[in-house]
């Protein structure tokens, strides 16, 4: 078996088929029938991750309907030839997908739909985002489109059937041209069909894959020291909300801010504000300022955070009420968790991306990042491309 | 109408304090599972078939909008915000400008406030169609071949993509809003069009509640299945279709109205139940609401400009020195609420600091307290009726 330039290659059986009568014509018809029949079924496993994945969805559902094409859509890698990546992969996510892509039988072939599987798209120069999935999958074709129309995904469909038929024949199928969008800005990690890759990236890439057993235990939680009070009837709203507010220390109300609210005296007044009938907790936004100085290096404002809560009355005519609380760095604020329930999850986010220590909070684990993410992302001084290894 | 009462679990339950003798196993659901919903994972402790503790895993879809919107200007937002809730972009697109037209204290106009909420109302539509059809699937091929109700959904949302299509030229992430008003306006014959695809819609609503609302096999599965406590819900800040179902009538739209919500009337649909069945019931309720209100604006939309501020021909144009504020509106699955910290960027033409609300988020933070007591196989009915979409909890 000698593969020539031209990349075509002849194997040494079929010298001897040549040489029985009328052999090499039925292998031949059997190996069309075989092609015919691979090109023709197509299973897809859909790596639908996000938006992308909704159109991947329209394309197998009633107007477009990819099965008529043989393309059966399957839950599961073992019973699959495509993987499509629909959607943005993300480091979180990509040991998971690299797995998967190791559970599919060969063999495989890899359609990468849409700009956030081809290159990562906007968010390709951000934290969390795989810059483009062939930095860790071998890609056959690329399907550009933010998203993709089904049409779109039925051309890549009928382009990578085209491509499986020519392998099968034993011709070299060219290499899918990438969109020339991605071209232009190249992540920092080598694409896999790149001739320079590390090789040390793929093995830390798989063994990070291997990692992912997909039933590692989270962390178990620890006991919470309050548990919720049953909340008591709801009061109605008597109007002074400012004599509230005084009361709690505010001492002036901004015009274009909530007023802030001395920390000591914050989960006291969300306990009052629940009574008055606020029993919606809203939403928890922690904001990090950096400290300033002068030109000779000297703090003139120390580095601090900003925590705004806001709570609401329900029904018609509902109220919202905000306040802020501010504090300097290594401290923490009084969680709200014996309060509103929904504390939990909300201040939990916010320890996650910033920073902000809760105390009392039952649960203070990270949340949306990996629980081995090094650093708080949405803080100031945290680079927005701050690269994770392997993965970007 | 009364607020729904359930018995509140606890959801740091510890294991080591459950029956001492028993047998639990640890089962992995998703990230990568069909009936998920996008990306999630649970950690589910199970005695036999029966959920002890629920844990969630959260992130596997953190692509850090909030911090690429740090980075960009007021005008470059709008299309990237599109891209959390993708399941009705038109939402995202709205309460993001609406929070800038707050901070700038501009009014948008009549004409371009009408179509806003046509807009909104038809994305309600198109996004509700789309979760009974997933729905639908999650329940199995048991109501009458879960496929079928899969199928009708789409080809029906299909005529509504249809109508974004031919106002905005794309089929989803239109990018049609912008700061002060609209970007395109309506073509002359887009409110027929709207007019035969609702009657379309219309006609075959008794058809979607005939194969679910009417099926006893989706009556037994949804039936008391996840009941969620009406004052739990609220503490969690969960909103629209969720939180109406366990019995609070609270409708941003009705409540503190926007857009063209305070011309026409709302009537806000709710339920007693608090379980699956009612949140089906609310949404699909919900289908006939909006399907009403867009019918009722389609013909009044009152000629004028389209946008209230001055053309944008820079991406640095909009600069907002300081302020902050919260802004929020009803998006398919409830409040979608916009913290925007003014003042930041070079010269002031990008936010500080931008949180987005999402309500998915908060209505997943439901899970550790209804799943357990249930069985393995109503854990994917509880998750299919909150219906979550990953792109906005995680961002
Ligand atoms: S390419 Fe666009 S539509 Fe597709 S997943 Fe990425 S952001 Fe969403």
């Amino acid at each position: 078996m000698a593969i020539e330039d031209n990349r075509s290659f002849t194997h040494p059986l079929y010298d001897f088929m040549l040489t029985v009568p009328g052999l090499s014509l039925a292998t031949g018809r059997v190996d069309q029938l075989l092609t015919w029949g691979l090109t023709n079924s197509l299973w897809i496993f859909p790596m639908a991750t996000s938006c992308c994945g909704i159109e991947f969805m329209a394309t197998a559902a009633s107007r477009v309907d990819i099965d008529r094409m043989g393309s059966i859509v399957r839950g599961t890698p073992r019973q699959a030839d495509v993987m499509v990546v629909a959607g943005t992969i993300t480091v979180k996510m990509a040991p998971r997908v690299k797995k998967l892509w190791d559970l599919m039988p060969e063999p495989k072939w890899c359609l990468a739909m849409g700009s956030c599987a081809i290159s990562g798209d906007f968010y390709r120069d951000l934290y969390p985002t795989v810059p483009g999935i062939d930095t860790f999958l071998p890609v056959d074709v690329y399907v550009p489109g933010c998203p993709p129309n089904p049409e779109a995904l039925m051309a890549g469909m009928l382009r990578l059937q085209e491509k499986v038929r020519l392998q099968r024949e034993g011709k070299w199928a060219p290499k899918e041209s990438r969109p020339e969008t991605a071209k232009m800005i190249m992540p920092a990690l080598r694409r896999i069909n790149d001739p320079a890759r590390d090789p040390s990236v793929d093995k830390a890439q798989l063994d990070s894959a291997m990692k992912v057993a997909g039933s590692e235990p989270l962390e178990e939680a620890p006991t919470p020291e309050r548990m919720p009070p049953r909340s008591a009837e709801p009061v109605p709203i008597d109007g002074d909300l400012q004599a509230l507010l005084t009361a709690h220390g505010v001492t002036e109300i901004p015009r274009d801010a909530p007023p802030l609210v001395p920390v000591a005296r914050h989960r006291d007044l969300a306990e009052q504000l629940k009574k008055r009938g606020f029993r919606q907790l809203v939403t928890v936004v922690a904001t990090h300022y950096p400290d300033k100085r002068d030109k000779a290096g000297l703090i003139l404002t120390p580095e601090y955070y900003e925590v705004a809560y806001a709570l609401r009355t329900v029904g018609r005519g509902s109220q919202l009420v905000m306040w802020r609380v501010r504090f300097e760095v290594p401290d923490g604020i009084d969680s709200l968790y014996g309060v509103f329930a929904g504390a939990d999850w909300q201040e939990r986010e916010q320890f996650d991306l910033i920073g902000v220590r809760f105390a009392g909070h039952p649960d203070l684990r990270r949340i949306l990042l990996p629980h081995d993410y090094a650093g708080f992302p949405l803080r100031r001084d945290h680079a927005s491309d701050a690269p994770c290894a392997p993965w970007r | 109408m009364s607020v729904v009462k359930a018995k509140r679990q606890n959801p740091h339950f510890r294991l080591d304090l459950y029956e001492p003798e028993a047998d639990l196993m640890v089962l992995n659901f998703g990230p990568q599972h069909p009936s998920t919903h996008g990306v999630f994972r649970m950690q589910l402790h199970l005695d036999g078939e029966k959920i002890v503790k629920a844990v969630p895993d959260l992130g596997y879809l953190h692509r850090g909008v909030e911090k690429l919107c740090e980075r960009l200007t007021y005008v470059q937002i709008t299309p990237i915000v599109d891209k959390n809730d993708y399941v009705s972009p038109m939402h995202n697109e709205q309460a993001i400008n609406m929070a800038f037209e707050k901070l700038l204290g501009i009014e948008v106009p009549r004409r371009a406030r009408y179509l806003r909420t046509i807009f909104a109302e038809l994305q309600r539509m198109a996004s509700h169609l789309l979760w009974l059809g997933t729905f639908a699937l999650d329940l199995g091929g048991a109501i009458g071949g879960g496929a079928s109700v899969f199928l009708h959904c789409f080809r029906e949302r299909e005529l509504i993509l249809d109508l974004f299509e031919e106002v905005t030229g794309a089929r989803f992430h239109y990018n049609t809003h912008t700061i002060g008003g609209n970007r395109h306006d309506i073509t002359p014959g887009w409110a027929q069009s709207v007019k035969s695809a609702l009657a379309v819609i219309e006609s075959r609503i008794p058809e979607y509640e005939s194969i679910t609302l009417s099926n006893g096999i989706f009556f037994e599965r949804t039936k008391g299945i996840g009941v969620l406590d009406g004052e739990l819900a609220l503490e969690l800040g969960i909103t629209g279709p969720i939180l109406r179902a366990s019995g609070v009538d609270h409708d941003l739209r009705r409540d503190a109205p926007y857009h063209a919500y305070d011309e026409i009337e709302v009537k806000v649909a709710s339920a007693e139940g608090g379980d699956c069945w009612a949140r089906s019931v609310v949404r699909l309720a919900e289908l006939r609401e909006s399907l009403r209100i867009v019918r009722a604006l389609v013909d009044a939309v009152p000629e004028g400009p389209i946008c209230g501020y001055k053309p944008i021909k820079l991406v640095g144009q909009v600069k907002i020195p300081s302020g902050q504020v919260y802004s929020a509106m009803e998006s398919s699955r409830g409040e979608l609420g916009t913290y925007v910290i003014a003042g930041g960027g070079e010269g002031n033409v990008s936010p500080y600091r931008l949180k987005i609300r999402p309500p998915s988020f908060h209505a997943l933070s439901a899970l550790p307290y209804l799943l357990p007591g249930h069985m393995v196989a109503d854990a994917v009915v509880i998750l299919g009726s909150l219906d979550p979409i990953m792109g906005e909890v995680d961002r």
